[in-house]
């Protein structure tokens, strides 16, 4: 009875573990996909395009989140979203607006384009981390969001090379990006317009963040499962 | 309006303040009303209900209708949208291309009209005015499709036959193009019984098949499913009520539930723990009664087993007893002489008939035997010169008294006189002459090793003189007993102890034998009441013992309680205290307890003392100069 009882216990416990593991392992990157330096590491495209995608749903998780924190606490009343249908600054770059468009491109130049827009977060997130930081009564929810989105963005870059390197091997594009320049508009001493700034970055984060999401699970879909999702 | 907020039994009123109130009141809940339904019988403007996109290939809006108000058709309201695109907000107001495919009300956005990740905003117009504006993108307004082809399978059957466990399966919506990725949807289960009310939700799963377990056999069960988009939050509409009805299982299945028999296993358990408890306690009955109820220890002395004193083994006593040194008395250490009689005044009454010598000295058997059943403890001590058999049991003193060497407890009383017999006994002199000094009680006690008899001692020396009293027990009664207190047990009864015969350096029984037969042992020198009787004795010995000057110097020394002065008057008188003397009754072996006058001292009355002179004899003790003017002439 007591080796029964002993197994169903660590039976449990390795279950525990393992779903532990599956929850806490949201970002698949944290993993080492390969030790850095390891030439001939392969690991199948599968797994790195599942561990992308992942990557890109969190993240949009994260950005949606800290938009609807942004909002209730700060956007309130002021009429913000009538007015922010301004650009964002990755908007110059021809990404595909609708499924057609999105299944008509190749996927090498989705794959690109996809690292364009992570390159082109870069800036903004690290700036946005700053900023948040410096405001009043820095809210939590939004600094650790932005901390959080900031890191994994770059995880996701580097895994995205990766998949780039082992899709279209060989081919390395200029790192092409969209500059961003709303860093002035952020350090506003007008609180009003600081705080249109933030909220436009964040609806900007949230977008193309689902885009980025988006594009991967259409290429993952395509890569891995031959549009058989 | 304030007749139907009154009943009919309002009495019917005239519009008074109140009532105004009231009506204002109304109208103002009900005017809040139709602002929160949103109905349409009461605004003036169409408003956008919902803009929604299914698949997040296309999406519509719908409106609420204008105002009722009959003058406005419904063809006059219009939407028109503007969608950014590359960073141009130049383009103009385009409207709605499809009011037809989305309802009554509404605007249908085509694929190719539709641009995810691209600002839209609408507005609403009637009659060339703006009534309502929106903006937002499409991939924020996905709610797709319900889930079709809801079907079930079951799975098992549990082994009591009362529950099941299905597995539901359905279809993504067909819009949804899930296949390509485009979009990935996540389900939320519902079920319930038929006739319940609430449903139960399952985790959302992204997997379009989910187990439902435990339903029970003899139920109709309903499941729902519905969809969103994984990213977003809002859900889609339900799919139809699928409708499980499990197979019956034969009859002999168990018609109630398994339910755990609490009830049942609390009774074992307490009875089963209530007769190892009794187990227990029976059998460690003995240590559990020692444990409640801790037996008194019973008082003992070490070394010495209370069943030889109770059966009056008193030579293995004795031996015990000799063994051990360390049974002095330790406030008398320094005293080894000192011997500890217990003074009982209960037995008084006993006394009467005869002294205590009487009894000692004839072998009166029951009396001792009642005096050994009216005491039992170990407080009284006697020894018989031997200092080291000071504190010993009834049985030693007995045994020391030496009326016999059988067993017979008895209390020592007037000890100091029979030791004096012994010492003489021992002394091997016949005469008082011999140094005193060193015939110290000590020696004495020492000598008495061996429990003896008196008269046994008494019959081997023949040159004391006081052998003859010796085997004259009857001369010895007459003689009294005086001895000083020195302790005054708990009990209340009062631990005489013989004067110190060192310091007077003269024993008391070194007296001449002619002054010993009376004055013997009576004159303790050294903190000794002398009681009148004793003092009269002393006082025929007076002259006898002038002679040697060693009796004066007791007589003064120290703390003798009667006056010197007494004694000297009382020297000179002979014939009086002769006369006492020679008339002298026999003399009660106990006294009473006058008064106590301190630690070391009492102040005895000599009851019963047939003296020719009571008065005299009355307060024994401290003889007062008056007193002994009385008597002496």
């Amino acid at each position: 009875m007591d080796n029964k009882g002993w197994s169903l216990k660590g039976s449990l416990l390795l279950l525990l573990l393992l779903v532990s593991d599956l929850l806490l392992c949201q970002s698949v990157a944290s993993l080492p996909i390969c030790p850095s330096g390891a030439v001939n590491c392969q690991v199948s495209l599968r797994d790195l395009f599942d561990r992308a995608v992942i990557l890109s749903h969190y993240i949009h998780n994260l950005s949606s989140e800290m938009f609807n924190e942004f909002d209730k606490r700060y956007a309130q009343g002021r009429g913000f979203i009538t007015k922010a249908i301004n650009s964002c600054h990755t908007s110059s770059l021809s990404t595909p607006e609708d499924k057609e468009q999105a299944q008509q491109i190749h996927h090498e130049d989705l794959l690109n384009l996809i690292l364009r827009v992570l390159r082109s977060w870069n800036d903004p997130l690290y700036h946005l981390v700053t900023e948040v930081r410096g405001m009043q009564e820095a809210p939590d929810a939004i600094l650790s969001r932005a901390i959080e989105i900031e890191e994994q963005n770059r995880r996701l870059l580097e895994g995205m090379e990766k998949i780039v390197g082992q899709v279209h091997p060989g081919i390395r594009e200029n790192e092409v990006y969209s500059v961003w320049s709303g860093l002035p508009s952020l350090q506003m001493a007008d609180e009003d317009t600081r705080l249109f700034a933030f909220y436009n970055l964040l609806h900007c984060l949230r977008r193309d963040s689902h885009k980025i999401d988006n594009y991967l699970k259409l290429l993952k879909c395509r890569i891995v499962y031959d549009s058989n999702c | 309006m304030i007749n139907d907020m009154c009943d009919s039994a309002c009495a019917p009123e005239g519009p008074t303040g109140m009532d105004l109130w009231q009506l204002l009141l109304t109208l103002a809940v009900a005017g809040s009303g139709s602002a929160f339904s949103g109905s349409e019988d009461s605004s003036e403007k169409p408003k956008f209900t919902k803009c929604r996109s299914p698949e997040l290939e296309t999406f519509s809006c719908h409106w609420t209708d204008g105002v009722r108000h009959g003058l406005k058709n419904a063809g006059s309201v219009q939407l028109f949208y503007i969608r950014r695109s590359t960073q141009e907000w130049t383009q103009e107001w385009k409207e709605c291309p499809d009011y037809v495919s989305a309802g009554e009300n509404s605007c249908y956005f085509n694929s190719s009209y539709t641009s995810i990740w691209i600002p839209y905003c609408i507005k609403l117009t009637s009659n060339g005015g703006t009534v309502d504006q929106k903006c937002f993108s499409v991939e924020e307004i996905v709610q797709p499709d319900p889930p079709i082809g809801l079907n079930w399978t079951l799975l098992n059957i549990s082994l009591t036959g009362i529950h099941a466990d299905i597995q539901v399966r359905w279809e993504p919506p067909p819009n949804a193009d899930v296949q390509k990725g485009w979009i990935v949807l996540k389900y939320e289960l519902q079920y319930k019984e038929v006739n319940e009310s609430q449903w139960k939700m399952m985790d959302p799963v992204l997997s379009t098949s989910v187990p439902v377990y435990s339903l029970r056999l003899d139920k109709e069960y309903e499941v729902r499913v519905r969809s969103r988009q994984r990213n977003s939050e809002k859900y889609g509409e339900f799919s139809e009520v699928l409708y499980v009805t499990l197979p019956q299982m034969s009859p002999f299945a168990c018609e109630e539930d398994f339910q755990f028999p609490w009830f049942l296993i609390i009774i074992f358990g307490i009875f089963g723990l209530t007769m190892i408890l009794f187990l227990f306690i029976f059998s460690k009955q003995q240590r559990i009664k020692m444990l409640i109820l801790p037996p008194v220890p019973v008082p003992k002395i070490k070394g010495i087993d209370p069943d030889l004193l109770k059966e009056g083994k008193l030579e293995e006593v004795n031996t015990i007893l000799a063994i051990h040194d360390n049974y002095k008395p330790e406030f008398y250490n320094d005293d080894s002489w000192v011997e500890f009689i217990e003074l009982d005044i209960d037995d008084l009454d006993e006394k009467t008939e005869g002294s205590d010598t009487d009894r000692l000295l004839s072998n009166d058997h029951e009396k001792s035997l009642n005096i050994l059943g009216a005491k039992d403890d170990d407080s009284g001590r006697t020894s018989c010169y031997e200092p080291d058999i000071l504190e010993t049991d009834f049985n030693a003193s007995d045994v020391c008294d030496g009326t016999s060497e059988v067993a017979q407890p008895q209390r020592l009383k007037g000890e100091v006189d029979l030791l004096c017999l012994d010492q003489k006994n021992q002394n091997n002199s016949p005469s008082t002459d011999t140094t005193p000094t060193t015939q110290q009680p000590s020696i004495i006690l020492a000598k008495e090793n061996k429990p003896r008899p008196l008269l046994i001692s008494g019959t081997e020396s023949t040159q004391q003189a006081a052998h003859t009293q010796l085997s004259n027990p009857s001369s010895l009664a007459n003689i009294d007993f005086y001895a000083q207190v020195s302790d005054i047990t708990p009990a209340g009864s009062v631990v005489l102890s013989p004067g110190q015969k060192n310091k007077a350096g003269i024993s008391p029984c070194d007296m001449p034998p002619e002054v010993a037969s009376l004055c013997q042992a009576n004159f303790i020198m050294d903190n000794a009441y002398f009681c009148e009787a004793d003092a009269k004795k002393c006082i025929t010995v007076a002259p006898h013992v002038e002679a040697e000057s060693r009796v004066e110097p007791s007589f003064n020394q120290e703390d003798i309680y009667i006056t010197t002065e007494s004694l000297t008057t009382t020297a000179g008188q002979s014939g009086t205290t002769e006369r006492a003397v020679s008339s002298e009754m026999p003399v009660p072996d106990y006294t009473s307890i006058h008064i106590i006058q301190s630690p070391r001292g009492l102040v005895l009355n000599a009851t019963a003392l047939p003296l020719p002179d009571k008065e005299f004899l009355s307060s024994c003790g401290y003889v007062s100069t008056d007193q002994l003017n009385k008597i002496m002439p």
